[in-house]
Parts: structure tokens; sequence; C-alpha cells
């Protein structure tokens, strides 16, 4: 399973890395959301899956998931929220004040 | 008290700098001038001490742990030197009291020039090789200083950043080469180093470090190929180029090259290189001299020539050509230092230094005519017993002669090398010739100046009067300073103390005297028939000239940088990001690669059930669709697939806080994308040509597919227990919650949380005055 | 020892930080909060050395969690010099935005998002826990991006996006990296991933992780080949941004590519190591040809960011105790003149009315000091003697050469001479030659005080060099033997 699971985090990788490739900015703010859940997914998987109960104590019961990388998931996901909307936002105040939003067209000079 | 000498300069330059303006009614100048006058004189008084074969030394600390400490010593050479900052300073500082008006921006001239004073005795008295170089950045940076004095000048600037870069490139070498030597002999001392010489010159780095240092000695005294600075250097005020660019900081080189004789000299790459660049020196400039027009031209090439003579006889480093050496610094720095205050005179009374405006001046300032045609012919080496430059000429063909007693390589070349040296020496007497004489005799040109010539004040003369009046002096009596000056600082570079009577006459049959004469025999044709021949000079092609060469490395860098910068520097997102992404894969595939990294392990795995293998698969299919999508909605559903099959995978992976964290934030999250899409434009279909998208394809396959990589192998080879089990077990125990993700989250790892709080409140403020404060105009950026 | 001193620098620039935000209509009040709160953040920081370096290092467990299960704050030497460095930068850049920052930049929250930076990196020196330290630098970065945009032109719009995302890349980057770390050790503090490497002689895929940690740390730091957000981002914003990220930012790239290359990933020198000497090697090149390609002074000032960084990563590739020492002292020095020449080109950018040279001329008239200063910053940035530049550079040169890395340590020669013309063709550019068009507006005060502050320190650092640098190899020594921070952090 984990191994799967790695190959499916890559794959969201993958698409996320085409996207943020790609010319128009809304394509590439996509690209990074796909980024964040392949990442997740990723530190998801280096905990064992699947092993034990939810991790949540119960009488009687040993064996739960690792809840660490849970932990971290946790905090990455609100942090990466924060960003994307930060960045959402900021590409919509670079297209109005650019008028344009594909990035070929943002490139820029030295002389300005 | 080696110490206080090189501090003086520096204090004074820090008062002048301070008070002096308060005090315009009188020349700085005259503040200025007792600062050497007293230095002179407390290094007078130390000749007796080294005389006994003593050397004065003292130390202080500066940077003990890195054994960077301010060790000076004056031995003989450096009392030479001193003497010569020193000596000739005053002259200069009194010269430039009358030469320099009080209109000029006397202040940061006379700052500028303590500051070399100071820097410059660094020089010669540190022992340490980091001291050293500090000290000798520091003469180039007042050297700049210097020549762009005028600042507003444009071939001033020039000059000044010419100069700079050049010297500080030599600085650099020898920076290079001294940590060599420091790293090679484990000692920052010049004496350790000597003392440890074999250590050095058995070294595989000998020939490295022996180049990087001579790099650094060729820059700084103008040597071949990097003389070019010099000409440019006469830019700054006369008494600046008679100072630094004459009697003193150009022979820093000569000085280094000396300094570090007793290491390297002997060897064959020694004397090759030095003598070798030193003999091409010595003839370039001496030829190239006789073509210039400017009178500080033909002494600044005229320079750059005697002190290519300085350093071949070092280069051959028997005892008596360092004696020669010896004394030529010594009668160099006389008539070059009087020429160029004639120079500056000439400059001063006339209105320009233009040999071709000039002529007839003898008639106008006959006094300053005099001390020149006594200065130009001890610099052509005239065989008469007054003239300073003979003697020490005479010392340099003799020395040439007796290279065949040498073993190695001198001694190959000894048939060759006196010839080279008449040729240098025939056209030394051309220019010698060409300058006098094309100034003070023939007919004056009055139409062409700019003022009546008339000769110039007392005061101006008295340095010029001194320096000549050593000319004859030494010229008569070279024994005079023999034993007290010259024979200690040939000690310090030969290391053993032998004096050599100097004389004057050694009889009619003996070839230096053949030699002279042939010297002045065909210097006499040449210079009689100079308008002649000198058109020659126009058929060498410019684009051979160090100075065009200079030119081209300086303009070259600028356009290349330029043009490289702009070629990869496009402002192009995608172009960043793709190179980023192929370093990163490249880089980390090859370590894992050699590293043997890669490892997949099937015994510790979860087995594969069907409803995750599902909604991974429409997560991966929904994935990759979003590349397609030109409509917003349908993107937006197709982001939100994944990102609630992720939610689902968390709770089937027994997550449930991720799961509903991630299904809140997802609902946020495409709410906030359909917000931000109504303002944004369409989603365009990609116009990239099919090479591109192979390209991205094939950057993005492989970065997910290098992130699977090491993720596999992470998962296989878990070394070690986790720590997580302390939080299972201690959960409750300590933390009091059942949840144990809680737990971590607010207990254990409490500080994530506080700043992940915070990282949200500044994405907050970001948004909200990104949205709130728009549209106000642009602020200055 | 434990200490809650420890989290004072990082504590009191987010509490007020926070404070301020409810004061961003009033100019007066905060600068005057603002103007405390460094005071007493540099009063504490000096104090936390002191401690740190009579009595050894301190560390906080936060929450009361030893480490390795909690998340621990270690003030080690090194840590201490590095947060010493941040406030003497936040201190200057305090004074130099008395008369910089405008009512509108307040009204943006300048205050803070400088504050929350300064916390950021405070707590990126200070953290024992390599998760910890992603969250610090999301602080940081988060607090950059709202930095960046302040003013709102389209040119800050426009290259913020290009910085954001890269940064945004290398941030997931390093959360992934830090689970493969945490799935072959089981553990994310630094200490115990140390021992843990240690352990198994960082074998497997370890130094495959121990690459892509670095690439994210080298993305943030601006090496190459990683650096191509960093030139045109770091000149759109205001002045003092500009000097703060210049100063800061790629800095904690540099500190934790220190810390985590000689105290994790530190057993295959000869693979890791050397490829890091190629990298920095490149990287002093690239950087000063591209400083030599604009006649933009601010872009020559932000050009000359990675021939820097360059030096310090030669230190750690070399890895001697010398060689350690050089980074960290290069680092100090760097921040200071960095910062320094960051002001000093917004000074001069603001008195022309422009910031391409050719349009310079003649302001050694108008503005002599700022000249000065900006010549001695030139010297000082080529590692001319005896100031603080040739400490550093000496000892990296020295240590390369030492360990028979010749052609980096030429490179490293050769770009000193081109750091020193690309900086001095400002100085002669724009204040030398004819005054071609009158000043448009004065020298602001406070910004040139800020900068002859930093001119000043960087000055002593050479001239005093004995004063710092036992210190500094006091850092250095235990830096190159990590049992000491591993003992310390893990068995008390």
């Amino acid at each position: 399973m984990e191994i799967l699971m790695s190959i499916l985090a890559g794959t969201l990788f993958a698409a996320g890395v085409y996207l943020i490739l790609q010319k128009q900015l809304l394509k590439i703010v996509l690209g990074t959301a796909l980024l964040s859940h392949g990442a997740h997914l990723f530190i998801l998987t280096m905990g064992k899956l699947n092993r034990g109960k939810p991790p949540i104590l119960i009488e009687g019961v040993k064996n739960y998931t690792d809840p660490l990388p849970q932990a971290l998931i946790l905090t990455s996901i609100v942090i990466s929220f924060g960003v994307t909307s930060f960045l959402l936002v900021l590409a919509y105040r670079t297209y109005q004040s650019n008028k344009t939003d594909m990035m070929d067209q943002l490139r820029g000079t030295d002389d300005e | 008290m080696l110490h206080i000498y090189i501090l003086i300069p520096f204090l004074a330059a820090l008062l002048i700098g301070l008070a002096a303006k308060k005090v315009d009614r009188i020349h700085t100048g005259w503040f200025v001038l007792p600062v050497p006058a007293v230095l002179f004189i407390l290094f007078i008084s130390k000749l007796p001490t080294l005389a006994e074969g003593k050397i004065v030394q003292s130390v202080a600390n500066w940077i003990p742990s890195l054994d960077i400490q301010l060790s000076f010593y004056l031995d003989g050479l450096s009392m030479l030197f001193s003497l010569l900052i020193t000596g000739i300073g005053t002259l200069v500082v009194l010269y430039s009291i009358f030469y320099l008006s009080k209109k000029e921006q006397l202040v940061p001239f006379y700052v500028y020039l303590l500051l070399f004073m100071g820097s410059m005795l660094g020089v010669v008295l540190s022992d340490n090789v980091f001291v050293l170089y500090t000290f000798w950045e520091f003469t180039s940076i007042s050297s700049f200083l210097l020549i762009g004095f005028w600042y507003y000048r444009e071939r001033s600037t020039y000059g000044a950043q010419k100069s700079m870069l050049v010297t500080v490139f030599g600085g650099l070498s020898m920076l290079g080469a001294l940590i060599l030597l420091s790293i090679t002999a484990e000692t920052n001392s010049i004496r350790q180093m000597i003392a440890n010489r074999s250590d050095i010159i058995e070294s595989d780095l000998f020939i490295p470090i022996l180049i990087l240092l001579l790099i650094g000695a060729f820059t700084k005294s103008a040597q071949f190929p990097f003389h070019s600075w010099l000409p440019d250097a006469m830019e700054a005020p006369t008494p600046v180029s008679a100072y630094l660019h004459s009697a003193t900081m150009v022979k820093a080189g000569i000085y280094l090259v000396a300094r570090f004789s007793l290491i390297f000299s002997g060897t064959d790459v020694f004397f090759i290189i030095v003598s070798g660049v030193g003999l091409i020196t010595l003839c370039l400039g001496s030829i190239l001299a006789s073509r210039q027009t400017d009178l500080k031209g033909i002494l600044a090439y005229s320079t750059i020539s005697q002190l290519g003579m300085i350093m071949t006889m070092l280069g051959f480093g028997t005892g008596i050509a360092t004696l020669a050496a010896i004394f030529h610094i010594f009668n160099h720095a006389t008539f070059k230092g009087s020429l160029f205050m004639i120079a500056g005179i000439v400059d001063h009374e006339t209105g320009t230094r233009d040999i071709r405006r000039l002529g007839g001046l003898y008639t106008f300032m006959p006094i300053s005519a005099t001390l020149a045609f006594f200065g130009a012919f001890s610099m052509a080496g005239v065989p008469l017993p007054i003239f300073n430059g003979f003697l020490s000429k005479e010392m340099f063909f003799d020395s040439s002669l007796k290279l065949d007693q040498t073993s190695g390589f001198a001694g190959m070349f000894a048939e060759w090398i006196p010839w080279l040296a008449v040729i240098g020496s025939i056209f030394t007497f051309v220019y010698s010739m060409y300058l006098v004489f094309g100034t003070f005799t023939g007919k004056a040109k009055l139409d062409q100046l700019e003022k009546k010539p008339h000769e110039a004040p007392i005061g101006m003369l008295i340095s010029p009067i001194i320096l000549i009046g050593f000319v004859i002096l030494i010229g008569l009596l070279p024994n005079l300073i023999n034993e007290s000056l010259l024979a200690p600082a040939v000690a310090s570079v030969t290391g053993d103390y032998a004096l050599t009577h100097l004389a004057f006459w050694h009889g009619f049959d003996n070839t230096p005297l053949h030699m002279s004469l042939l010297v002045v025999a065909v210097g006499t044709i040449l210079a009689l028939t100079l308008k002649r021949w000198q058109p020659i000079y126009n058929r060498v092609p410019g684009k051979f000239s160090t100075d065009r060469v200079y030119q081209s490395i300086v303009n070259g860098l600028l356009s290349f940088s330029s043009k490289f910068t702009k070629f990869y520097m496009t402002g192009s997102l995608r172009l960043y990001t793709s190179i980023i992404l192929v370093f990163l894969v490249v880089s980390t595939s090859i370590f894992i690669y050699v590293t043997d990294g890669f490892k997949i392990a099937f015994d510790d795995l979860a087995p594969v059930t069907w409803p995750e293998v599902l909604v991974g698969f429409v997560m991966a299919v929904a994935a990759i669709a979003t590349i397609w999508m030109t409509q917003r909605i349908a993107a937006i559903i197709v982001i939100g697939v994944v990102g609630y099959g992720l939610s689902l995978l968390f709770v089937f992976f027994r997550a449930p806080d991720l799961a509903l964290t991630q299904l809140i934030v997802e609902t946020i999250t495409v709410a906030l994308f359909l917000l931000c899409f109504a303002h944004l434009p369409k989603l365009k279909k990609s116009d990239k040509k099919p090479s591109e998208k192979l390209v991205d394809f094939v950057i993005a396959a492989s970065t997910g597919a290098l992130l699977t990589i090491v993720a596999i192998s992470a998962h296989s080879s878990k070394y070690f227990e986790s720590i997580s089990k302390y939080f299972v077990e201690n959960s409750y125990k300590l933390g009091g919650g059942d949840n144990i993700v809680n737990v971590i989250l607010v207990d254990f790892r409490g500080l994530d949380t506080l700043f992940e709080i915070a990282v949200l409140g500044l994405a907050a403020l970001g948004i909200f005055a990104m949205i709130k404060y728009r549209d106000k105009g642009d602020m200055n950026h | 020892m434990m200490s809650n001193l420890v989290f004072l620098p990082i504590f009191i620039p987010l509490f007020f930080g926070a404070l301020l935000v409810f004061f961003n209509k009033k100019q007066k009040v905060t600068i005057n909060i603002s103007f405390l709160v460094v005071l007493l953040s540099f009063g504490v920081s000096i104090f936390l050395s002191y401690h740190v370096f009579s009595d050894g290092p301190l560390i906080l467990e936060t929450g009361g969690w030893s480490a390795p299960y909690g998340i621990i704050l270690v003030a080690d030497k090194l840590s201490v010099i590095m947060i010493l460095a941040v406030n003497v930068i936040a201190l200057t850049a305090a004074i130099f935005a008395l008369s910089s920052v405008t009512e509108k930049m307040v009204q943006h929250y300048f205050y803070p998002l400088f504050f929350l930076l300064i916390a950021g990196v405070s707590g990126a020196f200070l953290t024992g826990d390599l998760f910890n330290l992603f969250v610090f630098f999301e602080v940081l970065l988060m607090a950059s991006y709202g930095l960046i945009i302040i003013g709102g032109s389209k040119h800050q719009f426009r290259e913020s996006v290009k910085y954001i995302l890269l940064n945004l890349f290398s941030s997931i980057l390093f959360v992934t990296t830090v689970a493969f770390l945490y799935s072959v050790t089981g553990t994310v503090n630094m200490a115990q991933l140390g021992e843990r490497v240690a352990q198994v002689e960082q074998q497997g895929i370890l130094t495959g992780i121990g690459i892509l940690l670095f690439i994210v740390f080298a993305t943030k730091g601006a090496l190459f080949p990683l650096y191509f957000w960093l030139p045109k981002s770091y000149i759109v914003p205001s002045p003092i941004v500009s000097a703060l990220f210049g100063a800061l930012l790629t800095k904690v790239g540099v500190y934790s590519m220190l810390r985590v290359f000689t105290l994790i990933f530190s057993h295959k020198l000869e693979l890791t190591h050397t490829f890091f000497i190629w990298i920095a090697t490149i990287t002093m090149i690239i950087g000063v040809i591209g400083a030599l390609s604009t006649s933009n002074v601010k872009l020559i000032i932000a050009y000359n960011i990675m021939p820097a960084i360059g030096f310090m990563l030669l230190g750690i590739g070399t890895f001697s105790a010398e060689s350690l020492a050089g980074t960290i002292y290069y680092l100090v020095h760097d921040m200071a003149i960095k910062a320094a020449l960051f002001f000093l080109a917004g000074l001069l950018v603001w008195h022309a009315g422009t910031s391409n040279l050719k349009k310079m001329g003649g302001y050694i008239k108008t503005a002599p000091l700022m000249g000065w200063m900006f010549f001695i910053a030139s010297l000082i940035l080529a590692g001319i003697p005896p100031f603080s530049g040739f400490i550093g550079k000496y000892l990296l040169l020295r240590g390369a050469m030492d360990e028979g890395y010749y052609i980096a340590a030429g490179v490293g020669l050769l770009s000193s001479l081109l750091i020193l013309f690309s900086v001095i063709r400002i100085f002669i550019g724009a204040f030398w030659g004819e005054l071609k068009e009158e000043p448009k507006q004065a020298v602001k005060t406070s910004g040139l005080a800020a900068s002859v502050v930093l001119i000043a320190i960087s000055v002593l650092l050479g001239v005093g060099a004995e004063w710092f640098y036992p210190y500094v190899q006091a850092a250095a020594d235990s830096l190159i033997d990590p049992q000491i921070y591993i003992d310390y952090v893990l068995k008390e």
C-alpha cells in the first residue's frame, strides 16, 4: 500500500509541477495546490499506514497508527492554506495591476 | 617605536582631516610638512644601530588568534625605503605647497598623501605577510584616490579605476601566494619563512607561489604586461606622480622581490621570470617613451623602463647586481623625482606639458632647465663622474657581463643579456635627450602657450635643487652612502654583508665603459634623427598595446556579463522553475545512484485494499486531468476531487483529525478559488509547441518519479524506532488527552502550532492589506 | 542549562509585532514602540550571548517536554552569534525606518511584518527541531511575502509572484524531505537526527535525502543554479525591505546548511561537501558576473549577495575548524555590510531620482558623507583588509588552500576583484564625474546614520577582530564536533 501511495503522491507532484511550468498564473496556483496535496500524502505514507487504530486512546488498545506524521500534516495543511489564499489574492492583484495573467508577459527589465 | 612611526602619518591624516579646514589662511601643506621631515630624522637616527649590524624591531598584538601580528622590523632594505618614503615625502610636500593653489581641495589631498605615506612605511617595515598585504592594498587605495583627485575629469577617473583594478588584481594574486607561503612554511613571518626556505623551495607549490607573488610585484611596479596603468596614473597632480608613481609606491614591487629574494633567488624560475620580464620592460618602456608627447608620459614610460632595469638586476641575484639594483633604487628616486618636479614646473608656468608646443624654454627658466639637464643626463647614464645614474648603469652592465660566471640558466643566457641591456639603454639615452632638448632648447613657440613662461618661484625649486644636489654629490662621492645605506640593504637582500668599494673609474680597458660609449654614440645619432624615424611607431598596430588589451578585457567583461546574464535571467518563471527542477532531479539522482541509495522492501507494508486504491486512482486521474482543463469551473471541480479524495484517504488511513481539517480547508479553498476566478481571466488553451510540452512533461514526470523513489527508499529503510511511541505512551499520562494528535499539536509540539497561527495571521494581514489599501497610487520603490 | 531566556528573542518581536497590528493608523506610537522593542530585544540578545559564552549553551524545552519528544530551542554559540547579528540589523533597520517608512507603509503593517520577520529568523536560528525549522521558515517567508508587496506597484506584484512561487515550491519540498528523513530515522529532533544518522553512517538513501535538503536551503540561500528568484525580487520593494531581505533571508539558508551539514549529514564528506565546493565556486563566478551585467545600482548590490553566499558555502564544503570559522565570520560580516549597502543604494536612488548609474554623477559634492560611506563599504565588501570582509575571506581561502581546493580559492580571489570592480563602479559613476543633474532630494539623515553604524560595525569587526574571533572560533569548534551538541541536547 505504501508503495502505491508513494506513486500516487509522486503523480500528484508531477501534475503539480507540470502546472507550475505553465504560463497562466491561474494554472500555476492550481499546481501549488496539487503539490501540497502530494506532500501531505508523502508525509502520511512515511508513518506506517493502516497499522493499528486511529491515534485516539482507547482502553486496552496498544496499537495505534503513527500520530506524529498526522500532527505534522495538520500544521502543514494550515500553513499551505494560508500561503495558497495569499497567493490567490496576489494573483488577482497582479492581474489587476499588470493587466495580464500570463507569466511570459510578466518578465520585466533591468531599467525600471 | 616603529609602530609609532607608522602611526604618525595616519594620526596626522586624521588631525588634518578634522582640523585643517578651520585654518584656511595658511596652506595646509605647511601643517603636513613636519610629518615626513620628523620621520626622516627619526629614521636617520637609527642608522648607527643598523651600522652595527643590528636590526630595530617591535611587535604588538593585532589578531594573535590568527597569528596576524603587528611585527615590524627595520633592516638595511627597510631603512633605504623608509628614508626614500620620508625624505622624498618631505620634498614633495614642500613642492606641493607651491604647486597646488589654496583653491584646490587641499585637505583631502594631504589626507590621501599621509594615508599613502603611512601605508607605504607599513609595507616596507612589516614582518607579518598579512600586515604587509594590508598596507599594500592601502597604498593601492590611496593611489586610486590621488589619481582621482580631480574627480570631475574623465581621464582622472579612468586612470584611477585602471590603476586600482590592476594593482588590486596583483594584490589579490599576492594574497594567494602569501597564504600558500604561510601554509607551506607554517609561519606568517617573513624572517621565519626565510629560515624555512627549504620547505618552500621543495614544495610542489613552489612555482605557483612564485608566479602569484611576482604578479603582485609586477602589477605594482608596472612591469610588462601590467605596465599600462602607470601612464594613465599621470592624471594625478604632479607631486603625486613624483612621489607615488616614480619614487616610492611603484617601487613596492621591487621591494617585495628584494624582500623575498632570500627565499627565491638562485632558482632558475626566479631568474627567468624576473630578469626576463625586467628586460622586456626595460626595452619596451624606453622604446615607447620616445613616442610620447606629454612630458609626464615620457617620464611615466621612463619609470616603467627603469623599474624594469632594477627588476632585471634583482633577477640576476648576484652580489654585484643586487648592489647595483639597490644603488639604482636610490639614484632613480633622485633624478626621476626632480625631473617630475621640473615637468610640473613647466606645466605650471606654461600651461601645457605637450612637448610639441614647448621649446626654447631655457631662456625663460634657466634654473629649471639646468636642473632638468642634470637629471636627464644622469638618467641617460652619460659617462661623467657627476651623474649618479651613470654609476649604477655601469654596474648594471658589469653585472650583466658577469652572468657567465653563474651556473644554471643565467649562464645560458649570459651572451644575450648585455645586448638587451645596451638596447634598452640606447633608447633611455634617446628619450632623455628628447625630453630636455625638446623642452628647453630650440625655438620658443610662445604663441602656442596659454601664458608667458617665466621661472618658477623659489619654493618650487628647492626640492628639485636638493634632489639634483644628491645626483651630483653621489655621482662624485658614491661611497658616502655606501657603507651606511647601501651595504646593509644589500645584506638584507643577499644575506651576507660584503662591502664593495664603489668607484667611478675602472680604466679605459673595461667592457662596461665601452658599452656606455656605444650607448652614447648610437643614442646621439638616434636622438638627432628622432623626427625622421618617430613615425615608425604609428606602424605598430594599436591592438598590440597592453592598454588596448586592458580596455578590451574590461569592456569585454562588462558586455559579456551583460549578455550572459540577460541570456538566462530572462524573467521567465518557467525557465527558472525548469532549471531548478532539472538540477533537483539530476543532482539528487546522481547522489542516490552513487551512494546506492535506492532500496525497496516488501516485508513491512500495509495490505493493498481496494477502496483506497480506487480513491487513489480517481485522484491521480483528476490530478492529471487538471492539465487539460479549459473551463474554470471544471478545473475547480477536478482540484476539489483531489482534495476531497485526500480527505477520504485520511479517513481510510485512520487519521480522523486530518480528514476533518482537510475537508474544511478544501471547502474554504474551493470557495476562495471560485471567488478569485470570477475576477481572473478565463483559462486559455496552452499555446505551447509540442517540444515545449514534451520538456514540461519530462521535467514533471521525472520530478514525481524522483520523489516517489526517495519515498519508497525512505520507507524501506526504517533504521530506527520512531519517537512516536513516547507520544502514544504518554499522551494521556502526561498530556492529559486521549486524542494523541491533538496532544502533540497543543502540547508536545505546541510551538509549531503557535507559529502556524502566526503564519495564518500574517497571511490574513497581507491579504487584508492587499485588498483594503489598493489603488492609492504607487509608492516609491 | 534550562532557561526561558532562550525564547525571548522570538517572543519579544512576536508579541509586539502582533500588538502593533492594532496601531497601523498611528505612525508616531508605532515608531516609538518599535524603537523600544528593538532596543529591548538587542539588550536581551546581548545578555543571552553573555550567558552562553560564559556558562555554556542554554536550552528551552518548550512545554516542558524534553528532547527529542518536544520541540526544544537551543542557544548554542553559533545561534547566539546569529541572534546578536539579527538584532543589530533590526536596530539599524529601525533607525533607517525613521525617515524612510512612510505613513502608508505603516498603514500597510510594515512594523508587524518586520517584527514577525525578525521573530521567524530568530526562531530559525534557535530551534533544535527540523520540522519546527520548517515552521519558522514559513513564518519568515510569510512575513517577507507581506513586506515585498508593501507599496503595491505592479513591478512588486510581478516579481513577488515569482518570489513566492519558487519559495513555496522549496517549502513543499522541505516538508516532504523532513517526512522522508523521519521515516528513516524516526525522529525530527536535530540532535537525535545527528546521532542516528551517525549510527548508520549516513548509509542508503540518507545522502539522497541530504541533497534534497541542501537544495531546499540552497534555494533559500540563493546558490547556483537556484537563485533566479533573488535579484529582481530584492530590488522592487522599499530599500529597508531590500536591506532586511539581503541581510537576513539568504543567511537563514546558509545558517541551516551550516547546521544541518555539520550536525547531521557530515559522514559522506568526500561526496556531499566536494559537491558543495563546486556549487560554491560556480555561484561566486555567476553572481559576480551578474553584478557586472547591469547599471542598475540596486541590482548590482542584489547580485553581490550571491558571491558572498558562495564564499560561505566554500567554508562548509571545506569543512575544517578554520573554514567553518571563516563561514561564520563571513556570515556576520555579510549581514552588516549587505544591509549597509542596500541602505546606501536606497538613499542614493532617492537622492538621484533614478537607479540607473549612467544617469548619475558628481554626487560627492551634494552628498559627500554618503559617497565616502559607499567607498568604504565597497572596500569592506571586496574583503580589503583590515575590514571585516578580509577576516572571513582569509579564513575561507586559507582553509580551501589547506585542503587543496586551489581552483575554488583562485576563483574566490578573482571574484573579490570583480566584486570590488562592480561596486567601485557605483562610487566612480555616481559620486565622481561632473554633476549631471541636481539631486532630487536631500539624503535622509536617519538613513545615513543607520548606514554609518553598520559600516562602523564592519570596520570594528575587522580592526578589532581579536575581540570577536575567539568566539567565532569557539562556535566553529563546536560545529566540527557535533557530539558536543548532541550530548548537550539529549543527555541532560
